[in-house]
């Protein structure tokens, strides 16, 4: 039985499809990286996944349960974490009253009480290295320190997936490095499924997920292994129009976080 | 939740002030009615930032709670002044049909206004708060626009030296434990899930259902707590201090925004920040009105636009970031 | 009878419901552009009835002369509280903007008081009446109507000709995109509140037009109310809608008064501000962004 199964997931906004009959299956324990040009559709299949919107069409299966029309503080506790696109920490609270948040109503829940989340709170601040910044109001921190914030709060609901919107936009070079590493240890450590969403910062995804899915226009383009994807003629086009070529001599050159700066 | 001592001290400055209020009231002539005054301030920021400062929502009808617990106690004292029996248990009987109204108002409010965010939820809160006098007015129900008026069943039932006694004392002492028993409630919910979830609605709604807050329960929870201490405040500072009921004066939204002017001025979402609000509020009205009487509010609507543009996060607000890790930290909360 | 007088209580309304109309843009320009909403909105109400009034019976000049006083006087108040309050919480918790301006209207209500001090006032400009079907109606209450329509026309056509009208409408629909689209944001919304301030207190001298008793500073409260309500009718932030719900409200209000005073046992004046309440009530719930507006 699959982790998390999309089936034929369909959003639409008035006349716009947003998503358009997507499915997708993750397994315990697997790293995917969701990848697509901005306007592809992968903020609302991220919004369907942790229950922010309801798909018009087709069904949400979590661990074979169909959660398709559960609010999404009915999913956290399930195990269904996620970061957003733009931090978006609770400012006024500590760093580690936040992560401690994250632990109290994730899906320890009921089990943990306020002292014992504070102390996994602990834990995880040492994880992501913010042992200095404990105590600082969250809205204090600068944009990669909240990135990183939000991914402890994630961590510490102790999910079974975490969905990463957009984890390593306006990063440099070495904190991406930095970020892969770090995904690739929580995963195995932690073991956590990881959905990462990522606009387009190949070199990042062909150093993390072994499985890739592009979307383009609201519907799956390519569900495949990474490098398979990355070479694929579809993806190519959908992402250089008509330079295919130029694209595959360079691409690895021309796709340094310094052409993301829109994604910021 | 394990006991852990040291979680109550932010108590202790609160209480503090508490029985000095009492004592120098009860000592010092001439000085009750002043310290019953800020009692009644102090009360209703307590009550009020239950809700206000723990959710960041903005409740222009507070005052229907006040309004409604009053009438719980002039209902219960009007309707029942013909059981002899009963004795003192009449307020008890009026102060629990105070929270009864009060919870029922809240919660049927709270069904309807907080599906709603914002500013749509503070529009909304006016219509509830018109809405209720009108139709008290309207309707005549509870005797409609004439109020009630229950000066005789009091001194019927408790003679008139006790019944006068009731009014000038026993109903401030009232309000000083509402206070008390607010702020306590307060940082008992701060220190619990409770006040965890409500930081997390107040500062994200969206962040905080996807990270597994239940928000609309959370809201709910502070809403009819901050409402059931609003009921009893009004049974006690109003229907028991001066026994008549009259609907213009128990719904006017002058109190709502008094109340959120001490707050404000305290420290939103802080656990001393009413206590001092009221302190100074209810102190600098006092004077005002002794050397410039009629002209409070032309002096206080100023100043309030000041503390919002220049000190949004109040005097505790920006005492607690003065006493970060000294060791005044964990008695300012 | 009933019928006879609920057709002409609705004339009345209808008349009434333009001036309401008229009365609600501001309010709805204001939450439009800059997302506050003006909880002082009746005191700037209670300023043009006061200059209407004084205007007549101090100078003797007559109320629509007393327009244009009270647009120059909105807009510099307006212009006055942007740049001294407004500005400075626009990017504020809803709380500060919604406090701010309950004390603004507080301050603009004291001073009066201070002024004028706090009696009832009125005016008596008779310039005839005109006898219709079912209801006579003074030419004050006519052209009180009349100018609340023209201006609704000719804001109408101020927000669509000219280059200001375009970037506020342009800020409505979405303010990131205006900006980066080179509209100068921070001008339209002291440029927005500035107009919906000098609208609001137009619309004080046309309702004593049609109302020309009752003058006082403290008059603005019920108005601020029935504001609210007839800004959600027409969606809460579109100036046109709160016209509209401006006319719808009027006859509700007329005719559910009619109503209610037929009904025994009640009192009808405050059966309808129930009415009223209830209304705003179920609107929001119902549908937030306004009856009168496609979503």
């Amino acid at each position: 039985m699959s982790l998390l199964k999309l089936d034929r997931v369909t959003k639409r906004f008035g006349g716009l499809l947003a998503v358009d009959h997507v499915s997708l299956e993750i397994e315990a324990g697997e790293l995917i990286a969701i990848v697509g040009p901005n306007g592809a559709g992968k903020t609302t299949l991220f919004n369907i996944m942790s229950g922010v919107f309801i798909p018009d069409e087709g069904r949400v299966i979590f661990e074979g349960r169909d959660i398709s029309r559960l609010p999404p503080y009915k999913r956290a506790p399930l195990g269904i974490g996620r970061t957003f696109q733009i931090p978006r920490p609770f400012s006024s609270a500590t760093v580690r009253e936040n992560i401690a948040i994250g632990a109290m109503f994730g899906t320890l829940g009921k089990k943990v009480s306020v002292d014992e989340s504070l102390k996994i709170a602990d834990r995880y601040i040492d994880m992501v290295g913010l042992q200095l910044h404990r105590g600082k109001a969250a809205g204090s921190l600068t944009p990669v320190e909240k990135k990183m914030m939000e991914i402890a709060r994630a961590l510490a609901m102790n999910p079974k997936l975490l969905l990463m919107d957009e984890a390593m936009a306006g990063m440099n070079p070495k904190d991406i490095d930095h970020m892969v590493a770090f995904l690739m240890r929580i995963k195995d450590e932690e073991k956590i499924s990881v959905i990462a969403m990522v606009e387009h910062i190949m070199r990042a995804v062909a150093g993390l997920a072994e499985r890739v899915m592009v979307m383009h226009q609201g519907a799956k383009l390519v569900d495949a292994a990474t490098t398979e994807a990355l070479s694929d003629p579809r993806v190519v086009e959908v992402y250089f129009g008509g330079a295919p070529k130029e694209f595959k001599k360079n691409w690895k050159k021309t796709n340094g976080p310094e052409s993301d700066k829109g994604t910021a | 939740m394990r006991a852990d001592p040291t979680k109550y001290y932010p108590l202790i400055p609160v209480y503090v002030a508490y029985l000095a209020m009492f004592l120098i009231g009860s000592n010092m002539t001439g000085m009750w009615q002043l310290m019953a005054m800020l009692a009644f301030y102090c009360a209703l920021g307590q009550a009020f930032n239950i809700f206000l400062g723990m959710t960041g929502y903005v409740d222009f009808g507070y005052v229907a709670f006040l309004g409604v617990g009053t009438y719980g106690m002039a209902l219960g004292i009007t309707k029942l002044a013909h059981v002899e029996e009963l004795g003192i248990g009449i307020i008890i009987i009026g102060l629990a049909l105070a929270v009864v109204m009060a919870t029922l108002l809240s919660l049927a409010v709270g069904a309807v206004a907080l599906r709603l965010r914002g500013a749509y939820f503070a529009i909304a809160t006016i219509g509830v708060n018109e809405g209720f006098r009108y139709f008290i007015e309207g309707a005549k129900i509870w005797n409609g626009s004439e109020g009630m008026i229950f000066t005789a069943e009091l001194n019927q039932i408790f003679g008139r030296e006790t019944a006068s006694a009731l009014s000038t004392f026993w109903a401030d002492v009232l309000v000083l434990i509402i206070a008390a028993a607010a702020a306590f409630v307060t940082l008992y919910y701060m220190k619990s899930k409770i006040g965890y979830a409500l930081t997390a609605l107040r500062e994200d709604e969206d962040a905080a259902k996807v990270m597994g807050i239940h928000v609309t329960k959370y809201k709910i929870i502070a809403f009819i707590t901050s409402a059931v201490f609003a009921g009893l405040l009004g049974a006690s500072a109003w229907a028991l201090k001066t026994p008549y009921v009259f609907p213009p004066e128990v719904f006017e939204i002058h109190y709502t925004v008094e109340a959120i002017i001490i707050v404000l001025l305290g420290g939103a979402g802080t656990l001393l920040g009413p206590l001092v609000g009221g302190l100074i509020y209810g102190l600098s009205k006092y004077y005002l009105s002794i050397v410039l009487p009629g002209f409070q509010l032309l002096i206080f609507a100023p100043i309030i636009i000041l503390i919002i543009v220049f000190f949004p996060e109040g005097i505790v607000g920006m005492l607690k970031n003065r006493v970060k890790g000294t060791a005044l930290e964990q008695y300012v909360l | 009878m009933i019928l006879e007088q609920l057709i002409g209580n609705l004339i009345q309304g209808l008349v009434l419901g333009a001036i309401y109309g008229m009365a609600t843009m501001g309010l709805s320009l204001i939450f439009g552009v800059l997302r506050v909403v003006n909880v002082g909105h009746g005191a700037f109400i209670m300023v043009g009835a006061f200059i209407a009034w004084w205007l007549f019976s101090a100078l003797g000049v007559i109320p629509i002369l007393a327009i244009p006083v009270a647009l120059v006087i909105g807009l510099a108040l307006g212009f006055i509280f942007y740049y001294s309050v407004l500005r400075r919480l626009i990017k504020a918790p809803e709380l500060a903007s919604l406090l701010a301006t309950f004390s603004i209207g507080v301050l603009l209500e004291e001073t009066a008081k201070l002024i004028f001090g706090s009696e009832f006032r009125g005016y008596n400009w008779a310039v005839g009446k005109i006898t219709l079907p079912m209801t006579v109606l003074p030419m004050t209450k006519l052209y009180a109507c009349l100018g609340s329509v023209l201006i609704a026309v000719l804001l109408y056509i101020w927000f669509n000709k000219t280059r200001a009208g375009t970037a506020m409408r342009s800020v409505v629909e979405d303010s990131e995109g205006a900006k980066v689209c080179g509209v100068n944001v921070e001008g339209v919304y002291a440029m927005s509140f500035a107009l919906g301030i000098g609208l609001t207190v137009v619309s004080g001298v046309l309702l004593t037009m049609f109302i020309p008793v009752g003058i006082n500073p403290y008059m603005g409260g019920p108005y601020t109310l029935k504001a609210f309500v007839i800004a959600v009718l027409g969606g809460l932030a579109s100036p046109y809608g709160a016209f509209f719900g401006g006319l719808v409200f009027g006859l509700i209000e007329n005719g559910s008064y009619t109503l209610f005073a037929f009904l025994p046992g009640v009192e009808p004046f405050a059966l309808t501000r129930f009415f009223s309440c209830m209304m705003l009530l179920v609107i929001l719930l119902i549908r937030p962004t306004g009856l009168l507006r496609a979503k």
